[in-house]
């Protein structure tokens, strides 16, 4: 069966990211980027059906500008056969890429869909399951683990008091949590190799979508920063600290 | 312990000069000042100074003088020899309280800074400023820079940037007579006559007490990635780093072996960065300034892995991944604390790097066949790090006796390749014995000569280095 993998291009997550000065937006410019580590589990999940023989073919898809590509190419050097870019001039939100997502199910016809449970630039967590409702498949979200049993699909999912287990029918929508996996790093040859996957590129028209707007962003603002430490002289001003300035204990 | 106090005329005056709060003499303080990093004497010092100012330091080195008073220099006392051990009733004369960092200059390119200043907070200092201090290794964010100087610190990109000694323009001391003497003021060019800054980096503490020091910084490195090769054997280890030397823009190349990485994964349950595992593994860090420098390390690596060199590589996809690899090699010494190894740092030059191992590896198999070795270290700079593990149920005196009698052997195959016996941490008191195997007895008497120009009464970390 085939899976299709989405992955994000997003501001890299160790990289501290900081408003621009007139607070309009997040500062972009000169900025490591890298897979959203949401999707990265995704593809690592995906490969590893694949080598357990329950996948027959890996496609990535990513939506964005031309720069995504480059993230499609990490995806295919951690074993995705591979990639389609949606090229999009912006950001596009959550509803627009699950539009386009749904484009591409309704070529690819996956049997099986993975995404990243929310991507950590916007933080939406929206479009594994909009893209579920759009194309009409069951999902299972948070998936800490997941199973292909016949034409079903068991997923064990973090929920709030511990963990759910569902079972879907297949074709169905993943959306990845932190413990599913421990994505493994690039081989040398393998991102060689990658160079040489067919990556194809297309566009909204193409897939019949039109990209609209309903959002503005008006403004970011960093948090505020917390004031310097100081330095007590003992165990007794500590606690009168505590107690009268910081008013944690009584 | 045996406590010894300090002599009474000093006592008083001592007191008088910095109060009770800054002239320690309980006996929790003399254990904790009175020793680094390393556990193999008991600290003893007589007592702890804690000066405020230059001029504190100066009033210091003078009552020292008049009552016949040893002082031992302290930084971070993050140490691996011993140098900032106190064992025998000297006074502690600790820096962490002259520590100021001036504004850094950026026309110049350089920060002053007093000598009690933690390293970690002079590189953020000139990383606010886009400029980087860029000696770096993992005590960073405990050691003093005045430490750093007088230990000649090197750490993991010193195939990029050299050792301390290349980064120090300027330094204040204090002589064992009490006289500041400023030392080339920050200055680049500087020729007239001898260069006595040069004297004071890696001195150990025994010529007196630095106070202050400029620094050049440099620009940051750009876009810095991470590949870790899986390599057979020594010899190839030592091809690779060839030919990433000629074609990239290098910033690190360390290596370890399959045991501190067995070590490490188990330790931080994390899967290892290959599929399958090899006797070695290579950590190059390189700028990725275009996509052009991309294809020609992946070019570089490919033609390893063509010539049998290399097995399996990865490279680093993300800023995340290549924090993860450094982990790999960062958290060996760490990780292997819990086995109380016994740990050497010995350096030949990088060509000979290969023989050193081989013929450290067969002493090691002949004289320890049971114990395990962990082998890790900075191999671009020709240094190598042997770590022997204390087996369980076996005590730590035991045990640090039996590898003791293994050092000469040790030495003496690092004297045959003329390298040297403390590549990074200095002699102190750990190597003081085995001087000899790297320095001619001539040199040590004329270090001897040195240090009685600069410290005539001896009061400067006697018994450290040399014996007086
Ligand atoms: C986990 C770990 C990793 C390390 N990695 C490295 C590494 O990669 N490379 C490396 O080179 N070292 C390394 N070290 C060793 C150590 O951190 C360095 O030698 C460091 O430079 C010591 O600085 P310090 O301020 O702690 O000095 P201390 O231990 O306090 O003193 C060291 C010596 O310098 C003298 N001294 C200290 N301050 C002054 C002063 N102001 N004036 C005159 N003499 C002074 C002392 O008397 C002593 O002889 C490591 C240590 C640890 C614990
Ligand atoms: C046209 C011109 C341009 C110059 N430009 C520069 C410049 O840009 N930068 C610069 O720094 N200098 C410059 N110089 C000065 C000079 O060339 C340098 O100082 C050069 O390094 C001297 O080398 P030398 O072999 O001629 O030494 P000499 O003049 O022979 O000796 C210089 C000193 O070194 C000692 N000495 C020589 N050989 C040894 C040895 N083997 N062991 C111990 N001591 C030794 C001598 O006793 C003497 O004290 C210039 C000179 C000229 C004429």
């Amino acid at each position: 069966m085939k899976a299709l993998v989405a992955v994000k291009r997003v501001v890299d997550y160790n990289v501290k990211v900081r408003a621009k000065a007139d607070g309009s937006d997040v500062e972009l410019n000169n900025v490591k980027m890298a897979i959203n580590p949401f999707c990265e589990i995704a593809v690592e999940e995906a490969v590893r059906l694949k080598e357990a023989g329950t996948v027959s073919e890996v496609v990535v898809v990513s939506v964005g500008e031309k720069s995504s590509q480059e993230q499609i190419r990490t995806a295919l050097a951690l074993g995705a056969d591979r990639g389609i870019h949606v090229e999009v001039e912006g950001r596009p939100e959550p509803l627009e890429i699950a539009k386009l997502l749904k484009g591409v199910v309704d070529k690819e016809q996956p049997q099986l869909v993975i995404l990243g449970k929310q991507s950590i630039d916007g933080d939406n967590n929206q479009t594994g399951q909009m893209l579920g409702a759009l194309a009409n498949m069951g999902q299972g979200t948070f998936a800490s683990e997941i199973k292909v049993d016949g034409d079903s699909l068991q997923v064990i999912r973090e929920v709030d008091g511990g963990l759910q287990t569902l079972k879907l029918t297949l074709p169905a929508i993943v959306t990845t949590d932190l413990r599913l996996n421990e994505p493994r790093y690039a081989s040398l040859p393998n991102i060689m190799k990658a160079k040489k996957k067919p990556l194809e590129v297309t566009n909204p028209a193409e897939l019949g979508v039109e990209v609209k707007s309903h959002v503005t962003q008006l403004g970011v603002a960093p948090p505020p920063e917390r004031a310097a430490g100081i330095k007590v002289e003992d165990v007794a001003q500590l606690v009168d600290k505590l107690k009268n300035e910081a008013k944690v204990i009584s | 312990m045996n406590l010894a106090k300090p002599p009474q005329a000093i006592a008083a005056a001592l007191s008088a000069l910095l109060g009770r709060e800054r002239f320690l003499t309980d006996s929790q303080s003399l254990q904790h000042y009175g020793r680094d990093w390393t556990r193999f004497a008991a600290p003893a010092p007589s007592g702890v100074l804690l000066p405020n100012t230059i001029g504190e330091i100066q009033a210091i080195v003078g009552l020292a003088r008049q009552n016949g008073v040893k002082l031992v220099p302290s930084g971070g006392r993050t140490g691996l020899s011993g140098g900032a051990m106190a064992t025998n009733g000297e006074l502690v004369l600790s820096l962490e309280r002259v520590r100021k960092i001036s504004p850094v200059n950026q026309a110049g390119r350089s920060v002053t800074c007093e000598a009690g200043a933690i390293t970690a907070q002079i590189q953020q200092a000139a990383a606010k400023e886009g400029l980087m201090y860029p000696v770096d290794f993992a005590s960073s964010g405990s050691s003093q820079i005045g430490g750093n100087i007088a230990t000649n610190a090197g750490g993991i990109q010193v195939i990029r940037y050299g050792m301390t000694r290349d980064w120090v323009t300027g330094l204040k001391v204090v002589t064992g007579t009490g006289e500041l003497l400023e030392l080339n003021q920050g200055l680049i060019k500087n020729n007239t006559g001898l260069d006595f800054r040069h004297l004071f980096i890696g001195s150990e503490g025994i010529l007196g007490v630095i106070v202050e020091a400029t620094l050049a910084l440099t620009d940051p490195p750009r876009n810095p990635r991470v590949m870790v090769l899986g390599v057979r054997s020594m010899a190839a280890l030592m091809q690779v780093l060839a030919s990433c030397q000629a074609q990239l823009s290098i910033l690190a190349f360390e290596f370890f072996s399959d045991l501190a990485l067995e070590k490490v994964t188990a330790e931080h349950s994390i899967q290892p960065p290959l599929q399958e595992r090899y006797p070695f593994y290579a950590l190059v860090e390189f700028e990725s300034t275009s996509a052009t420098a991309e294809t020609r390390a992946l070019e570089v690596v490919e033609a390893c892995i063509a010539k049998g060199w290399v097995a399996d590589a990865v490279l680093s996809q993300s800023e995340s991944q290549r924090r993860s690899l450094w982990r790999l090699r960062e958290d060996i010494s760490e990780t292997i604390a819990q086995w109380t190894p016994y740990k050497n740092d010995i350096s030949t030059t990088v060509q000979q790097a290969p023989e050193l191992l081989r013929s450290v590896d067969a002493l090691v198999s002949q004289h320890y066949p049971d114990l395990e070795v962990v082998w890790y270290g900075h191999i671009g700079d020709g240094n190598l790090h042997l770590n022997i593990l204390k087996p369980d149920g076996v005590s730590v005196g035991d045990f640090q006796d039996r590898c003791k009698g293994v050092s000469a052997h040790l030495f003496a195959a690092v004297q045959e390749l003329r390298g040297s016996i403390s590549a990074e941490h200095g002699v102190g008191l750990l190597k003081k014995e085995f001087l000899r195997f790297s320095r001619t007895e001539s040199e040590i008497e004329l270090m001897r000569g040195i240090k009685a120009q600069f410290d005539p009464d001896g009061i400067f970390n006697p018994g450290k280095v040399f014996d007086p």
